[in-house]
């Protein structure tokens, strides 16, 4: 198996790039502090990327930069080559293009499992009728149809990050972009997620790029990306392994 | 879903601010509409003192800044009487007077005995009108009879000088029904004030084919009135409703009901603020997980300003039904002494909804500029 390197599955060869960062650098506090330091890296459409560093490394500012949550202080990212700082209107573009999967699942606790689908629905112009009817049709996709109208606080941990991978599934983004998605969960049900992630990956062509700190979690991706002290380390993740490991 | 019940959830979160925001609203939304109902009842009232008499056009000395001290020479009536399109003249002399038993001022009026201004008054059994033979005697109205528990045939004491009840009247009118009316002759007299009246009411011929000219035209020739050695005299004459929007007390209390309204109001939206930016600060990261799953900042912006206006909203609604509960208590108030009585009309609660909107765009606003222009990585990373 070769999951564990930098190389480009041999699948995706061909594959256009959905995503490319061109030398993008992130400061912050006038500049002081560097979180990303000249990063870049292309993911192909189709592609399951893992992304691992210490913490502290920058992951979390690369996340947001991938996610258009933030802007580069420097360099330029293009999604499927137009470049996001042309970009006017972040927010509807990210509604569109990008899932978020995030660590503490962030579902509003007011509204029930299918309510919380719904919300990203509001701005694509769907109709609240077909908003509804989706919903349903995305908790089925991740197996929580028999759960749709209990509240976050009525599910166990696993059900609710599967209710936010239906959310984050809710304007079908080709991207989806997960911060620790198992983090919180126990291995069964981040097992469960895993697999679930196999399942958009394989079966419906979602590009997934995941931030872990678990080798485990890792594994499953088909490249890992290293990133250390704002940079990324090593082509080779198998040897930046070996070399923590000593 | 629909967006508007997504903005419910969030205000039922949080129970208890919502009300007593609303009630902050309520309050001030309900001080506008009773203060503005009952000043502008009051106006309605005294115009209607007018009309109920047939009087087109009032006469005072020009200038004067309380009424009740305009004084002209009761003469002036015949000349005015000639004048073109006049049906009837007829003099009112005003003062007010202290009763034994009143707390306040009450208003007297001094009408000659052939007055058309009787005619408005209905008279109460077992009393009469007052008579040419009659010395000293008074009419009362009928709220003013009551305050003071007087019936036909009492005495009443008025200035030092005792006075016999001949009658007790009704005329429909709440501000007519607070006064007392005697000969002209008698409160001239009474108050050292011979052949002096305050005002002259002026009737128009009914068969008139153009008022309007005819009234701008009476105006010029009364206001151009001169005396024996031939300086003007000085007089003002207005068409009715105008000089009862132009008396100074009734000024005076649209200011202060507009004054008070405009603290109510500005009480009620820094109140409505407290609570959006506190909600908004509460909800942080919430705000950052809709931006991030793709609400756009306007969507945000109109999230919490559709959250302050239904809260301003539904605070206007109880706003105007406890007005109009106020208002019916105080018009049972024995201090109010009748001067309070119903009436919110369409055109208040109407005012009552707009400045409901301007209370939610003030509360709203600046939170919801605030929370649509959180980065959304740092309120994610608020917890």
């Amino acid at each position: 198996m070769n999951n564990h390197s930098h190389l480009l599955h041999p699948s995706h060869n061909g594959a256009p790039v959905i995503l490319r960062v061109d030398r993008v650098g992130r400061t912050y506090a006038d500049g002081s502090v560097t979180a990303l330091n000249e990063v870049s890296l292309e993911i192909r459409r189709g592609e399951y990327v893992a992304i691992m560093g210490p913490s502290g490394s920058g992951k979390s500012t690369l996340l947001n930069l991938l996610g258009t949550l933030d802007r580069p202080t420097t360099g330029e990212l293009y999604f499927e080559g137009h470049p996001l700082s042309q970009l006017r209107d972040l927010d509807a573009f990210r509604s569109r293009k990008i899932g978020f999967v995030f660590q503490s699942f962030y579902l509003l606790p007011t509204l029930t499992a299918v309510e919380n689908v719904q919300i990203p629905m509001f701005e694509t112009g769907t109709s609240p009728a077909q908003r509804v009817k989706r919903a349903y049709e995305l908790l089925e996709t991740v197996s929580m149809g028999h759960r749709c109208n209990h509240l976050p606080a009525q599910l166990s941990v696993g059900e609710r990050q599967r209710v936010a991978i239906a959310r984050a599934l809710a304007n079908d983004p080709p991207l989806l972009l997960a911060d620790e998605p198992t983090g919180n969960l126990d291995s069964r049900s981040g097992n469960d997620v895993l697999n679930l992630f196999d399942e958009l990956h394989t079966q419906r062509g979602k590009t997934l790029i995941i931030i872990t700190h678990s080798q485990e979690v890792a594994d499953r991706a088909e490249r890992i990306i290293w990133i250390r002290d704002g940079s990324i380390v090593h082509s080779r993740a198998e040897a930046l392994k070996q070399r923590e490991a000593v | 879903m629909h967006f508007l019940d997504f903005v419910l959830r969030n205000l039922l979160r949080r129970k208890v601010r919502s009300v007593l925001t609303i009630v902050g609203v309520s309050v001030a939304i309900a001080a506008v509409v009773a203060l503005l109902s009952i000043t502008g009842g009051y106006e309605r009232t005294s115009r209607s003192v007018y009309a109920g008499h047939g009087i087109d056009m009032v006469v005072v000395r020009a200038g004067v800044a309380d009424r009740s001290s305009s004084t002209l020479d009761e003469d002036l009536g015949k000349k005015m009487q000639e004048l073109n399109g006049v049906s009837k003249v007829s003099a009112t002399l005003r003062d007010s007077v202290s009763f034994e038993g009143t707390s306040g001022p009450v208003p007297l009026n001094g009408w000659p005995l052939d007055s058309s201004n009787f005619d408005a008054l209905n008279i109460l059994a077992p009393g009469r009108y007052l008579e040419p033979d009659d010395k000293e005697a008074v009419l009362l109205g009928k709220t003013l009879a009551s305050n003071l528990d007087k019936k036909v045939g009492d005495e009443v004491e008025i200035e030092g000088k005792n006075f016999k009840v001949v009658g007790i009247y009704e005329s429909g009118n709440i501000i007519e029904d607070r006064k007392a009316i005697m000969s002209l002759r008698d409160l001239q007299n009474l108050m050292d004030r011979v052949s002096q009246v305050s005002q002259f009411e002026i009737t128009l011929r009914k068969d008139l084919p153009d008022r309007t000219a005819t009234m701008a035209a009476l105006r010029q020739e009364i206001e151009n009135l001169k005396d024996e050695d031939g300086t003007k005299i000085g007089l003002a004459a207005q068409a009715s409703d105008d000089f009862v929007k132009s008396d100074n007390q009734i000024r005076l209390a649209h200011a202060m009901a507009w004054i008070t309204s405009a603290i109510a109001l500005i009480v009620g939206s820094i109140g409505m603020l407290n609570t959006m930016i506190v909600s908004v600060l509460e909800r942080t990261q919430e705000i950052g997980i809709l931006r991030a799953i793709g609400w756009r900042k306007m969507r945000i912006m109109r999230m919490i300003l559709v959250e302050s206006f239904t809260l301003s909203f539904t605070g206007a609604v109880f706003g105007i039904l406890l007005a109009f509960v106020m208002i019916q208590l105080l018009a049972k108030f024995p201090a109010a002494q009748g001067a309070v009585h119903g009436g919110i009309t369409m055109r208040t609660i109407i005012m009552a909804y707009l400045l409901s909107i301007l209370v939610g765009l003030v509360g709203g606003g600046y939170p919801a500029l605030r929370g649509a222009n959180l980065p959304p990585t740092e309120a994610l990373r608020y917890e």
